[in-house]
């Protein structure tokens, strides 16, 4: 349902995204973990189309993202990390707008926003203006948003980002239910405790590039570690003595060759 | 075409609820445009009635040897004689504006009809001496003429002996001309004004907003293509910008009607037809339509609604300064070429329309000129929007 094929994005030359390559299908929760800046929310947005690939591309729901980005987004529900609603108008004209958007409209969408003010636990402030919404209620108004038209893949950027246990068990079970109709569900996160109890498999992302692809059991295998917070610390170390090797290397190379220069070799 | 409606009217309903919209948009165009104009109009007359009405307070030095003058003062309603200690005491203090002093000598050589020196005194660094000294300049000329008719008839001469001619002033402005020249200079100003006003707000909450409220990345996740969105903002900016116009112009036709100006004892009339409302309102209204686009193309730039007001400023003054000098110039016949400077051009249409002397080639540059500038900032606009390095800016 999702497959990411050799995706770069460079900023000014600076590569935010390298070559990432992976597969996640429908049915499955897909967690996408690494890091702050490890490139996790630039790859989300391209998949998303928001911003455009400098090299390779993607699939979602077998549409193409640089061929057909209007069918990619119709079939994405994408929760950003930076949530933010239009404060003049209520909950329930938040979804109404992009439920418009999405090409939803009447009745349908009337008993969709119900639906889903049911099941995120909204009623009590469903008809209130958004400007005085705490972090929780905003989240859930902007989870609601982002699956407003029933996507096949959700992707979830820290979720439960500024939730309350309660508030967050509503997401997690909203998850599992749309893993059990057969959707995907990407989520991307910090949070080792919730993408351990949650995920089927996991992508580790470090410095742009996808450094493991697994299922937990796997990955525990691999690193002989019995969680997913040591699984993940272990592979981002090797990882980056790795790296560190190499730049050593580079740099004494580079002063190697400048020393031959220097005594005329 | 649905999406575009469905953008159009959140945006809409959305600035009806910022009262900061409502306020640029809608309260002040009604309320502030008719109270400015009505109001200078009328501090203006004031004005004019209270300096014509306010007598001379003037004192005579020596005024016991000139009879016949203080009898002809005397017999004027716009002096009034006082007595003073200190002459010019009495002007530094107000109590007089300006005194006379008069030669002993004066009422004999009167007789004798030899002219004789009177001093007029005045402070010319005070307004109301100096303008009382032209008055009694102008009543000592009349005691000079009234002098001359006397001497003239006892010799059996008219008086129409000593005048080689007779300057006879005519003016060829019509009241509709007169009244024309002066709404002229305000009236465009604050359609231009408002033009950008107007939609100023929207402009900035529909682009940089959505950035600082965090929405436009939700927006952009919507199937809508960005040309649908800024198709839908650049429309809701542009009605925005054009109520306000069309606003402002009724609430300033209905201040006309009940309150016509007056300038003197002529009542000026201005040409408020239906046709001449209908041409301004379709400049006004395209002005607005070509700086929505400006605005939208400008505010997307900015990251929050401080920056975006900050890059708005200058492009404000870009806009109205050109307008400000060309409408103040009160000659000033503009040339064909100024007839393609946006705002510039609304101006001296509008000005044209209302005094009656209107040019087809000049309305027809104008609407041409004005089409053709918004269809570029429209362009503009969404070509701006389909960048993605403008769009997350972070």
């Amino acid at each position: 349902m999702l497959r990411v094929k050799q995706l770069s994005k460079f900023f000014n030359g600076f590569a935010a995204v390298k070559e990432v390559s992976f597969q996640a299908n429908g049915g499955e929760i897909f967690g996408l973990l690494g890091p702050n800046g490890a490139g996790k929310t630039t790859t989300i947005r391209v998949i998303a189309t928001v911003l455009t690939p400098t090299s390779g591309t993607a699939e979602v729901a077998s549409f193409d993202i640089l061929k057909a980005p209007e069918k990619v987004r119709q079939n994405l529900g994408l929760l950003t990390s930076e949530i933010g609603l239009y404060d003049r108008f209520t909950a329930r004209e938040n979804l109404r707008y992009f439920g418009n958007l999405y090409g939803l409209a009447g009745q349908a969408l009337e008993d969709r926003i119900d639906y889903l003010v049911e099941i995120l636990d909204m009623q009590k402030f469903a008809d209130r203006r958004a400007g005085k919404f705490s972090t929780g209620m905003k989240q859930k108004v902007a989870i609601a948003r982002s699956i407003i038209h029933d996507p096949k893949v959700i992707i979830f950027d820290e979720p439960t980002a500024g939730l309350d246990v309660l508030a967050s068990q509503t997401v997690i079970d909203y998850m599992q239910t749309a893993r059990k109709e057969g959707k995907l569900v990407v989520l991307s996160t910090h949070d080792m405790a919730h993408a351990q109890k949650l995920c089927d498999r996991v992508a580790i992302m470090h410095q742009g590039k996808i450094i493991a692809v697994d299922s937990q059991a796997k990955i525990y295998q691999q690193t002989q570690a019995d969680n997913l917070e040591d699984a993940f610390l272990k592979i981002l170390g090797a990882d980056a003595a790795k790296s560190a090797l190499k730049a050593k290397e580079a740099f004494e190379l580079r002063w190697l060759s400048k020393k031959h220069k220097r005594f005329g070799l | 075409m649905n999406k575009v409606f469905t953008v159009f009217k959140k945006e809409i309903l959305d600035s009806l609820r910022d009262r900061r919209t409502l306020l640029t948009a809608v309260v002040m165009p009604i309320v502030l445009m008719p109270a400015i104009m009505i109001g200078s109009v009328k501090f203006q007359e004031a004005q004019i009635t209270k300096a014509a009405e306010k007598p001379v307070l003037l004192a005579v030095e020596n005024q016991q040897s000139a009879p016949t003058l203080l009898d002809f003062l005397n017999k004027q309603k716009q002096v009034e004689l006082k007595q003073v200690e200190n002459f010019d005491q009495g002007i530094e203090a107000g109590t007089i504006n300006v005194y006379l002093n008069v030669e002993t000598d004066f009422e004999a050589n009167l007789k004798t009809q030899k002219p004789t020196e009177v001093r007029v005194v005045q402070k010319s660094s005070n307004v109301d001496s100096s303008t009382a000294y032209s008055k009694v300049i102008n009543l000592l000329q009349a005691f000079n003429q009234e002098q001359a008719r006397i001497r003239l008839s006892q010799k059996g001469l008219a008086t129409e002996t000593l005048s080689a001619l007779k300057p006879v002033s005519v003016d060829i402005a019509t009241a509709q001309e007169r009244g024309g020249f002066f709404i002229g200079l305000l009236l465009p100003m604050f359609i231009v004004v408002f033009a950008i006003a107007g939609g100023m707000y929207i402009a900035i909450d529909v682009s940089a907003g959505e950035k600082e409220r965090k929405t436009l990345e939700a927006l952009l996740l919507s199937p809508a293509s960005r040309l649908q969105l800024v198709a839908g903002k650049f429309a809701a900016v542009a009605a925005t910008a054009s109520a306000s116009i069309i606003l402002s112009m009724f609430s300033l036709y209905f201040a006309f009607k009940f309150f016509p100006p007056k300038f003197g004892t002529e009542v000026v009339e201005i040409n408020l037809t239906l046709g001449a409302i209908g041409i301004m309102l379709l400049v006004g209204v395209i002005m607005a339509i070509m700086f929505s686009g400006l605005l939208l193309s400008v505010a997307i730039f900015a990251k929050s609604y401080k920056e975006a007001q900050n890059y708005i400023t200058p492009f404000y003054l870009l806009a109205i300064l050109p307008v400000a000098i060309f409408a103040q110039l009160p000659g000033l016949k503009p040339s064909l070429g100024m007839f393609f400077i946006p705002g510039v051009n609304a101006v001296f249409v509008m000005k044209e329309v209302l005094i009656k002397t209107f040019d087809s080639a000049h309305i027809f540059i104008t609407f041409g000129s004005l089409i053709i500038y918004a269809v570029i900032a429209v362009i503009a606009a969404s070509k701006i929007y389909s960048k993605e390095g403008i769009l997350f800016r972070d």
